[in-house]
């Protein structure tokens, strides 16, 4: 990490903005800030020259948090998040607030109130998605303006733009980064994740995040940290699980290829390989949207204009209370605030986000009963002959042109929901999960049991070095 | 329409001639929201103090209580113990894994959009509070009101409308602070067991030190659900004391009955939530306008897990309850009569600025001993009446006039030398009325002396000093002579004739107050008085 590299990075941002539309907001001030770290201070700090990308969800003191809403439009926090206060001490240099789609709801990149991101792997005028939500900060990776980028996963959203811009994008397991600071959507799944554009600066990263936050009621404890630590061992064959579950016909035939080709590798290496059943993977995107904009309709609630952000010119209309300033949610947002509201309107809310609790355990239950490393919060049995990690493909399928994807999505909303189907079992059941790139614009997740994120980053090296050979 | 109002108004007002029919049963059940007087507030850090600061409006919020986007909730574990002690007072069944849910609506003064309450699980459930005619001044015996449910829920800011600027100011100091709801059943028939009840309950609250209990403040806030025999109940909200309360309950009554007497019972047949405006109810929401609140368990906050070790723990450490202590005081060896035995146990207000009536009680338990064992020790008839005469007549009565604190004289005057006073009076080294004297002196000049600790009191000094001994051995010459002038003074025949032909004994009292001021107190009344009687040669 020289200051040479740094700033050449930072200098280039302004360019790679203008053509993919990076940023919410570039911070002016960053290559004053790298030449000021002062060469004696540099040594003790880990990330001392590195430059990031911060999603736009998480709230920077000198930064506006605006998560690509217009209600939230020049928003500034008057504290840091938990994740930020941690990269600033250790030295790094926040570039801006990576674009999104709005509070984190879409897979492409398409729904920001300050226009779509556009996928640096290819020539800005194909105008080619970048996956969402964490649409710029996967961008600003791809594009090389940063070392790193802090996203939030709640059902895929670091691992599908980070599998479409061929970045690594990791989901550690729920609680172990703090959510202090980061704006919620749907906070039983909201996790923070990284992207980088190597293991080492990923395994770095994550090990000055990875702390115990008062702050947050979700951080895991001391104790369980300590738990996951002394159950973690250091592996020189893994069992290594295929879930049929994941495998679609309807992928691209490369996709299949490549996933192929390095299940060979891994048992050419001695590693142990197995097909896994996880029955209740069927439900995932049930659970998932009947949960998610659940949750999601109550987070909003508090966007009423009156204490911060946008405020329209009346607080009423029609006898209703803030709509008209309610009205500058997006439409994606808005369709998903309508499908909260209807899953907890008191007649359906037994049928149908009850039942999704219920069917949320059940795929917890099943995947406790496929790994061999217990699950600390849930208590089930451990299957001694589970496996240690399991592989699958992250994406369905290739980013797509962004006036296909909107006109996709204008056919049937249903369109882009399915684009989560990989990712979100995994975000439903808290597990750590790493995109690894496999090829130009798609990368295979390896994820393993909550609170095994360390033996998924030793996993990962693996099968990153054998995805190269 | 101007008749059927006036025909209300002539109904309603005479609340003085207010009476239940016997063929309108009442049914009431209460809703009773209490704010925790905790250290920090619910969910955040924040100082919980949401009227101390009437002049400085929002100022006791953080990020979390203003709702800023990306602030998560952190449970008080204060308000946890605060509500498990309340719980146990009322004889609850503990729930050993209750969760935080959220209730949606929008308000100016809900920043959250909605309010963190318990509604599918709450912490408590089916306990009771009884009621005793004697204690609460019911007509039953005794009374058990059921508590149906105690949840644990947050308070919303205050919406204040401004007139002059017309514009709604919100202030957020008492959004997030702690509060219980408890709901009883419908157990409540008359007026006087709902009084009875918010005073038991205020009482209870304030005695296990969890919150001030004050409806003035909304510290304590009350909604009645009324319906009368089966037709659909009525909520009541907005009652800001108990006498609102109680008119509330009365005018709906009446309303109700007038209703179902004009044949328009079937207007009652829906559910409704009706406010007092101060004169009478009026509809606030029916069941067309009902809002969804789309009840949700919230997704972060841990589950309450309760142990047993803990629930034992705090069991334990309950303070005597008001009922076991008043009556308790009303048996051997106290016998206090029921009103003195109340005012060492129930707390009539929250300030507390002279004495508490816990710190009052324990005065008269020592001073009690005390002076038991002096009277042992020193072989004298031990009056049982007196300490609680001297400490709730004379001694109280002496603080409130003076202003001062029951905790400043324990200083001086401890209950050991309380004990010495009333020793002297039982054994008639001082009369009761000197004894008045020197106790008003004595607290005089400590106040004059700011308590300062001089010498330590000396009574038998004092009494000296101001020449205060009884008289024990007065002549009977002498009592004479004082009462003949006495006689000869007041000259009035026809008093003297009343009190001799027994017409009007108590006119003696009269002769013997007189007697008294001459002699200024140092001899006992009942001296002068059988003086008196020897001289008017009075038979009765």
């Amino acid at each position: 990490m020289s200051i040479k590299a740094a700033l050449s990075k930072v200098q280039r941002i302004p360019e790679v903005q203008t053509h993919y539309n990076v940023f919410n907001y570039v911070n002016e001030m960053a290559s004053s800030q790298l030449k000021s770290i002062e060469k004696r201070n540099a040594s003790s700090k880990p990330l001392a020259y590195t430059v990031a990308a911060v999603k736009d969800n998480i709230v920077t003191k000198d930064m506006p948090s605006t998560c690509s809403s217009k209600i939230l439009d020049g928003y500034m926090s008057p504290f840091d998040a938990t994740v930020v206060s941690l990269l600033l001490e250790a030295g790094t240099v926040i570039a801006g607030k990576a674009n999104m789609d709005e509070f984190g709801m879409g897979s492409a990149g398409i729904h920001s109130y300050f226009g779509p991101t556009f996928n640096p792997l290819f020539k800005p005028e194909d105008q080619i998605v970048t996956g969402g939500s964490s649409s710029g900060s996967a961008a600003a990776v791809a594009a090389g303006v940063v070392d790193f980028a802090l996203g939030t996963d709640t059902g895929g959203s670091v691992r599908l733009p980070a599998s479409y811009t061929s970045t690594f994008g990791f989901k550690p397991s729920y609680g172990r980064l703090s959510r202090h600071g980061v704006i919620s959507y749907a906070q039983s799944l909201d996790t923070v994740g990284i992207f980088a554009n190597d293991l080492a600066t990923m395994n770095k990263v994550f090990s000055i995040l990875d702390k115990y936050d008062e702050k947050d009621p979700t951080s895991l404890s001391e104790e369980l940290r300590h738990n996951f630590r002394s159950l973690a061992t250091k592996k020189k064959s893994l069992k290594i699980g295929i879930p049929e579950e994941f495998s679609q016909e309807s992928v691209p035939a490369e996709f299949r290829a490549t996933m192929t080709r390095i299940i060979k590798h891994l048992m050419n290496y001695g590693h142990e390989v197995y097909p896994v059943s996880i029955p209740s993977v069927k439900n995932a995107l049930s659970i998932y949207y009947t949960l998610s904009p659940s949750e999601a309709v109550s987070n909003l609630s508090r966007y009423d204009g009156l204490r911060y952000g946008y405020r329209a010119e009346s607080d009423i209309e029609n006898g209703t209370l803030f709509t008209p300033t309610r009205s500058a949610f997006g439409p994606e947002v808005q369709n998903r605030i309508i499908l909260g509201n209807y899953n907890l309107c008191s007649e359906s809310f037994k049928n149908n986000y009850i039942k999704a609790q219920k069917l949320r355990v059940q795929l917890i239950n099943d995947f406790d009963s496929a790994f061999r490393f217990p699950n600390v919060l849930s208590g089930n049995t451990v299957n001694k002959d589970g496996v240690d990690i399991m592989l699958s493909l992250t994406s369905t399928s290739f980013p797509g042109n962004y006036d296909e994807v909107v006109n996709k999505e204008n056919d049937n909303p249903l369109n882009t929901y399915i684009n989560d189907i990989f990712t979100m079992p995994m975000s439903l059941c808290g597990l750590p999960t790493m995109t690894v790139p496999a090829g130009n614009a798609f990368g295979i997740q390896a994820f393993s049991q909550h609170g095994n994120d360390y033996e998924l980053l030793d996993a990962c090296y693996e099968i990153n070095a054998l995805v190269n050979s | 329409m101007l008749m059927f109002r006036r025909n209300y108004a002539k109904r309603c007002n005479t609340s003085s001639k207010f009476k239940l029919l016997p063929e309108y049963k009442l049914k009431c059940g209460l809703e009773i929201h209490t704010q925790l007087k905790t250290e920090n507030k619910l969910f955040s850090l924040s100082t919980n103090s949401p009227f101390s600061d009437v002049d400085k409006p929002n100022y006791h919020t953080s990020f979390f209580d203003v709702s800023l986007p990306g602030t998560q909730p952190i449970l008080n574990p204060e308000a946890i113990l605060f509500a498990l002690r309340l719980s146990l007072a009322l004889q609850c069944k503990i729930n050993m894994n209750s969760h935080f849910d959220r209730k949606h609506y929008f308000y100016g003064d809900q920043p959250l959009g909605y309010q963190i309450t318990q509604h599918y699980s709450p912490f408590s459930n089916t306990g009771k509070l009884r009621l005793f005619k004697d204690l609460d001044s019911i007509e039953e015996q005794t009374k058990d009101i059921s508590v149906i449910q105690l949840q644990i829920e947050q308070d919303t800011g205050k919406s204040v409308y401004d007139s002059a600027d017309s514009i709604t100011k919100i202030d957020l100091n008492r959004s997030n602070v702690p509060l219980i709801e408890m709901v009883t059943g419908p157990d409540f028939t008359d007026l006087k067991q709902i009084r009875a009840f918010i005073k038991k309950y205020q009482n209870l609250v304030r005695h296990l030190r969890i919150s001030t209990g004050d409806l003035e403040t909304g510290a304590m806030r009350v909604d009645v659900n009324i319906s009368i025999n089966d037709y659909a109940r009525v909520e009541l909200k907005n009652l800001p004391n108990t006498s609102s309360i109680a008119s509330a309950v009365k005018y709906e009554y009446s309303r109700q009955v007038n209703m179902i007497e004009n044949g328009e019972g079937d207007k009652l047949r829906n559910a409704e939530t009706r406010g007092w405006t101060g004169s009478e109810t009026v509809k606030l929401r029916s069941k067309e306008s009902i809002i969804d609140y789309r009840y949700m368990p919230d997704p972060e906050l841990p589950n309450i897990v309760l142990t047993s070790d803990v629930v034992d723990g705090v069991k334990d450490m309950l303070p005597v309850l008001p009922d076991d202590t008043c009556m308790s005081l009303m048996q051997e060896p106290y016998r206090l009569s029921l009103k003195d035995a109340k005012i060492l146990t129930i707390n009539s207000n929250s300030r507390d600025e002279l004495y508490t009536h816990d710190e009052l009680r324990k005065y008269y338990l020592d001073t009690f001993e005390a002076y038991r064992s002096l009277c042992e020790r020193h072989h004298q008839e031990f009056l049982r009446k007196l300490p609680a005469n001297w400490i709730i007549h004379e001694l109280l009565g002496n603080l409130n006039k003076m202003e001062i604190t029951l905790y400043e004289i324990c200083r001086s005057l401890s209950p050991e030398k309380f004990a010495e006073l009333l020793l002297l009076i039982s054994n008639k080294t001082l009369s009761n009325a000197s004894g008045k004297l020197l106790l008003a002196h004595v607290l005089n000049s400590f106040k004059e002396n700011s308590f300062a600790a001089g010498k330590p009191l000396n009574f038998l000094e004092l009494i000296d000093e101001f020449e205060l001994q009884a008289v024990a051995d007065v002549e009977s010459e002498g009592l004479e002579l004082i009462c003949e002038r006495i006689l000869a003074e007041v000259n009035n025949d026809k008093m003297i004739n009343d009190i001799k032909s027994g017409k009007k004994k108590n006119s003696i009292k009269f002769l013997v107050g007189q007697a008294m001021r001459i002699s200024q107190g140092r001899i006992e009344a009942l001296e002068f008085e059988t003086t008196f009687k020897k001289i008017l040669k009075v038979s009765w």
